[in-house]
């Protein structure tokens, strides 16, 4: 099960506030499938316009990158920069 | 839009007339050429002064040294007379632009642009100097702090200009300086300019002082108030501060972009400090 | 990891486009021009906002030489969502009208029509005869009255994202949004000292001393060529293709050399105008804007007003820390108020943090990225509040960072958990610095700041064309602006062994190589580094393939050292190592061009930490501050080309410097941008900066196969903070208002003295 942290926002939205979850799943892609599954219509807001940290590393369009199963994987706002 | 280049005064005064008040004199173009650029000037005919010879030389005279109008700031550096002279007014000339304006800017480009805020007119109207303007009615001499009017306004008439700018020959033991606040160190316009102008006597007490002060009114003044608090005294605090106070009074600047009422007439009075210290400092070396 | 030690990376080598530039060869946006070319310039508004009852552009239109006018009307408009254009989310709506104002102009300086003209004095003229029916409204600059009560509504379709029951009142709030941790109410019972203060930025702009310029060709076809100076031609690729309705492949773009962008030409401004105008007229249009259209047009970063509050225990461990931060977007939407947000206490490990940002439109221009977006405007008031905390405990400003300091472990208040990161390292370099470890001088004052950025990786390609001589040919899409040519080459010159000089690396347009995302995000070194590397490997793996074939063995029985083909051991045969060119000149008899190509969505950029230490000397008459001496540490991973790496570093201080000390916009009452060019928008010149003492840390980022981090937003974090706490040390005097000019400094100073001759 991978740690998943949620923005403030999201979990304002879907989750009741709940800003930590644990998820199964090996990919992005499926914790995203496993919490649209628990929270519907959270999806479309884990896999466009966010970034993701899998275990403090920044991916961004994140979609099939592998997550270990004790990975802590945080949803936040996209970077772009200058 | 026409460009002419004569060689004598005759003829470029008489281009000026012709042109009647379209036309503009270019000697270095620093300030005319931007304004051309911005769409801000629009003559009908370009005067280039540089060809005339009167224009473009530095004579020394026997009572003083006689700049040519057209002069670039750094033929003015580069001068062995003037920088002993008029120190003052090398630094307040070579102030002004970068390395490749200095190459071009003359000091009567500076004049005629007529800013408040010109580095070398303080500098000037401390050290006395006269401009000689020649035009249809023959040639003319004026002071000059009575030159500019009004921001970019000067009392040139209709198919004048200027030809030279006589520094007098200074008496022994003076000394004058300059120094201008801006925010940057270099590259920038005064947000206060003044220079002073001194002489001492053996004593080291002030015999006659001239203070020039710009960019805090609508042209660049002589404090004749703030000349006279200084003579007679040899700088101390009490003198510094009444002629400090004298340039606090003689401003009368604009809240603009630049810098705010208050600031500009604190900084007249700390500039008068500094600038008297440093030309009392040369006059007595 | 094991240091590495390497033939070319971290070698300091003339940069490829180096002779050119300094010869004046080398063509920037404006320096192109196509034959029969006409002369695009925009209309703008004089107003701050204003509805736009009608535009009349007949008399225009009918002036002999004007070949198109066009306005809003030209192009479709957009639906009011977010969309990718060349892989940024924007809302087109807002783009649209940004580039041309449709029913209201919201800046001094929005454009309202565009005209083609043969020549430059016609297209003004042209300009002049367009008549534009302006409503002036109420408008409003600063971002704290946007906020308030009874402010000029700038949309009316704005609805704050992200709070309940907004969905019914008119805002110019655009968003807010939360970071949190731990748990505040604990956090301040835990505290002993706690500082609480108001801080406020001024927007200031990027300063690229190239001004944005496009010429723009169409065909009747519909096919478009445009080359213009951009940061990203894909991303300009993409703006272009949505705000005019026709496909990528149909554009074609182009990317001059750029004259500096530092965020700001990211975006899109001139270059969907010349393509309209090109189109309607059936020639090359050439847009190049002025120096004050690029003051009153195009995007500053954001400004900010913010309020933070931090407690720490009488040693020195900060247990709360809150951060309410308002900035300014201006027009539209999209201040950097997210990466502001999560950079803010990203730097220190503290449990219990509460930041809450809103994103907030005024009449100013729509704000453009600038380094490291956000992050410098949040550090300029947390960083002055922990100076403003180690004054209160008494304890040395760069000790409470180190005690403070965010390691291996360490839970961000965004979300992510940090890994090997350099922070410590970076504050223990500068603390043995032979610049810290000397003493100051009489009346000198001593500030430090330390800084965060992302840095990011994203999408890249890249080829590697061997040409039959052995000399390679480096292609990617990403434009060059903090000598990325040199990086990417000397990372190909490793990888193949062979001398740097016989690689020579090209940008290339839109059509010439995959998807780049745009330069910025101090991504290129990284993520085109990582595609070129893998490229490279890949024309590696082609060229012991032909040395097999040669030879006659497996491909597994040769390997590549050195920039040879050599048999992997004695077993494989007797054969001499086979150079890339002897290899390259039989290209053709064993399969025909070698060449290898990437492309990747970069993942794993590793965050960058910098700490800077400024000894400033304050004139306490005219309030004038020297910066006397500036140390700038920071940890970039690896250094590729450390000349490259050390000029970012400075670069970004010296921008620093004028944020700190003089930029600003100064408006007049009618929301008129009053300081429209370098004379009176004042950065600083060489003689306002000492020399700029950089200092490198490498912690090398496991990700990259040289270590990279990313260099070039991280500097320009921390200089405001340091100079104001440089500064408190020399006068006394705490600085919360952007910039500490002359005549605010000299105000607070006069202000102190009268409030001590008052207590004595």
């Amino acid at each position: 099960m991978a740690k998943v942290i949620l923005t403030r926002w999201l979990a304002r939205q879907f989750t009741a506030g709940q800003i930590e979850h644990q998820v199964p799943g090996l990919t992005i892609r499926a914790l995203a499938r496993e919490l649209e599954y628990r929270y519907p219509g959270i999806i479309k807001h884990l896999e466009d316009g966010v970034a993701v940290a899998i275990d403090g590393e920044i991916y961004q369009n994140a979609f099939l990158e592998k997550v270990e199963p004790n990975s802590e994987v945080a949803f936040m706002p996209p970077i772009e920069g200058g | 839009m026409r460009y002419v280049a004569p060689s004598t005064l005759e003829e470029a005064s008489a281009f000026l007339v012709d042109a009647n008040g379209n036309g503009r004199v270019l000697a270095g173009g620093t300030d005319l050429l931007v304004q051309l650029r911005a769409g801000m000037a629009n003559p009908d005919t370009i005067v280039d002064v540089k060809h005339i010879d009167e224009l473009m030389t530095i004579k020394e005279e026997a009572d003083g040294i006689r700049i040519g109008a057209a002069v670039c700031g750094q033929a003015m550096g580069e001068h062995a007379g003037l920088n002993n002279t008029w120190p003052g007014l090398v630094e307040a000339t070579e102030l002004i632009g970068s390395t490749q304006v200095q190459g071009r800017a003359s000091a009567g480009g500076n004049l005629c642009n007529a800013s408040p805020a010109a580095d070398s007119v303080p500098a000037m109207i401390a050290a006395g100097a006269m401009i000689s303007v020649y035009g249809p009615d023959g040639h003319r001499e004026l002071a000059v702090e009575n030159f500019a009017t009004a921001p970019g306004k000067t009392n040139l008439k209709e198919g004048e200009l200027i030809t030279s700018i006589k520094l007098p020959k200074p008496a022994e033991h003076s000394g004058d300086a300059y120094l201008r606040m801006t925010p940057r160190t270099e590259m920038d316009i005064a947000i206060v300019g003044l220079g002073v102008a001194l002489t001492l006597d053996s004593e080291g007490t002030v015999t006659a002082a001239r203070v020039g002060l710009g960019a805090v009114a609508p042209t660049a003044m002589l404090v004749k108030e703030a000349g006279d608090a200084l003579v007679g005294s040899k700088l101390d605090d009490e003198a510094l501060e009444r002629a400090a106070e004298a340039c606090r009074k003689a401003c009368n600047p604009i809240n603009d972009k630049r810098g705010t009422i208050e600031y500009r007439t604190k900084i007249a009075g700390v500039l008068l400090k500094r600038v008297a210290k440093i030309a009392a400092e040369r006059a007595g070396s | 990891m094991a240091e590495k030690t390497y033939k070319w990376v971290g070698t300091r080598q003339p940069r490829p486009d180096g002779a050119d530039k300094v010869t004046g060869r080398a063509r920037f946006g404006a320096d192109f021009d196509m034959p029969g070319q006409l002369v695009g310039k925009v209309l703008r508004s004089p107003h701050a906002h204003a509805n736009i009852r009608s535009i009349d552009t007949s008399k225009a239109e009918a002036l002999p030489g004007v070949k198109a006018v066009m306005t809003s009307a030209d192009m479709p408009d957009m639906p009011d969502e977010m969309a990718p254009a060349g892989e940024v989310m924007v809302n087109l709506r807002d783009v649209t009208r940004n580039v041309m104002a449709r029913e209201k102009a919201l800046y001094d300086g929005h454009a309202v029509a565009a005209v083609a003209a043969t020549t430059e004095a016609i297209a003004r003229q042209a300009l002049a005869l367009i008549e534009v029916d302006y409503e002036v409204l109420p408008h409003v600059i600063d971002v704290d009255q946007a906020v308030a009560e009874g402010a000029p509504i700038l949309h009316e379709n704005l609805r704050t994202k992200n709070v309940d029951g907004a969905e019914d009142t008119l805002t110019n709030v655009a968003a807010r949004i939360q970071f949190t941790k731990g748990d505040m109410d604990s956090g301040w019972s835990q505290a002993d000292v706690v500082i609480e203060h108001a801080f406020t930025t001024k927007p200031v702009h990027q300063g690229y001393i190239e001004p944005h310029a496009a010429v723009a060709s169409t065909t009747e076809d519909g096919q478009v060529q445009l080359w213009c100076s951009t940061q990203g031609q894909f991303n300009v690729r993409g703006y272009c293709a949505k705000l005019l309705g026709m496909e990528t492949s149909q554009i074609r773009v182009t990317p001059s050399e750029i004259g500096g962008g530092f965020g700001g030409k990211t975006v899109v401004y001139g270059e969907p105008l010349a393509i309209k105008l090109s189109q309607k007229a059936g020639k090359p249009v050439k847009i190049v804007m002025t120096r004050e259209e690029v003051f009153r047009g195009s995007g500053p970063t954001a400004a900010g007003a913010m309020d933070v509050k931090l407690g720490a225990t009488k040693d020195g461990r900060i247990v709360a820390a809150d951060l309410n931060i308002r900035m300014q977007a201006g027009a539209f939407p999209g201040a950097p108020v997210g990466p502001a947000c999560m950079c803010s206490f990203a730097c220190y490990d503290i449990d219990n943090i509460n930041v809450v940002g809103f994103d907030v439109v005024s009449n100013r221009p729509k704000v453009a990225a600038y380094r490291a977006p956000g992050s410098p405007v949040a550090a300029w008031g947390v960083e002055s509040a922990i100076n403003m905390l180690a004054e209160k405990l008494g304890m040395d400003q760069l000790e409470l960072r180190i005690k403070n300091a965010a390691r291996e472990g360490t839970k961000t208040h965004y979300g992510p958990t940090f890994k090997d990161i350099g922070m410590a390292a970076t504050l223990d370099a500068a603390k043995n610095s032979p610049h810290y470890q000397t003493p100051l001088k009489p009346g000198q004052g001593r500030g430090v700041a330390v800084g965060f950025w992302f840095n990011i990786g994203m999408d890249s390609s890249a080829a590697c064309h061997v040409g039959e001589d052995g000399t390679v040919t480096l292609i990617s899409g990403s434009p060059d602006i903090g000598g990325s040519r040199a990086s990417l080459a000397l990372m190909a010159a490793e990888e193949l062994g062979v001398d740097y000089q016989k690689i020579r690396p090209i940008v290339a347009d839109t059509a010439s190589i995959g998807f780049n995302f745009l330069t910025g995000g101090s991504r290129v070194t990284f993520a085109t580094g990582m595609a070129v590397v893998q490229a490279v490997r890949e024309a590696i793996d082609e060229l012991r393939a032909r040395a097999a074939k040669l030879w006659e063995v497996d491909v597994e029985a040769v390997i590549w050292e050195d920039g040879c083909a050599k048999p992997a051991g004695s077993n494989v045969g007797d054969f001499e190592p086979l150079s890339l060119a002897e290899i390259a000149v039989n290209a053709g008899k064993t399969g025909g061009p070698i060449n290898g190509h990437a492309q990747l969505n970069a993942q794993g950029a590793g965050p960058g930490f910098g700490a800077q230490i400024y000894d400033v000397s304050v004139d306490q008459d005219t309030g004038h501050v020297t910066v006397d001496r500036c140390t700038v540490v920071q940890d970039v991973g690896t250094a590729i080309h450390p000349d490259y790496v050390e000029g970012q570093l400075q670069g970004g201080v010296v921008q620093g410097i004028g944020w700190a000390l003089n930029e600003e916009y100064i408006y007049n009452d009618k929301g008129q941008l009053e300081n429209t060019g370098f004379l009176d928008y004042r950065m600083p010149v060489a003689s306002d900066l000492p020399m700029i003492e950089p200092i490198i840390v490498e912690v090398p980022n496991p990700n990259h196969p040289y270590g990279v981090r990313g260099v070039g937003e991280v500097p320009i974090v921390p200089p405001m903070a340091a100079i104001g706490n440089a500064i408190a040390g020399a006068t006394g005097i705490r600085m919360t208002d952007l910039p500490m000019s002359p005549p605010k400094l000299s105000a607070a100073i006069d202000a102190a003295r009268v409030s001590e001759a008052a207590d004595d």
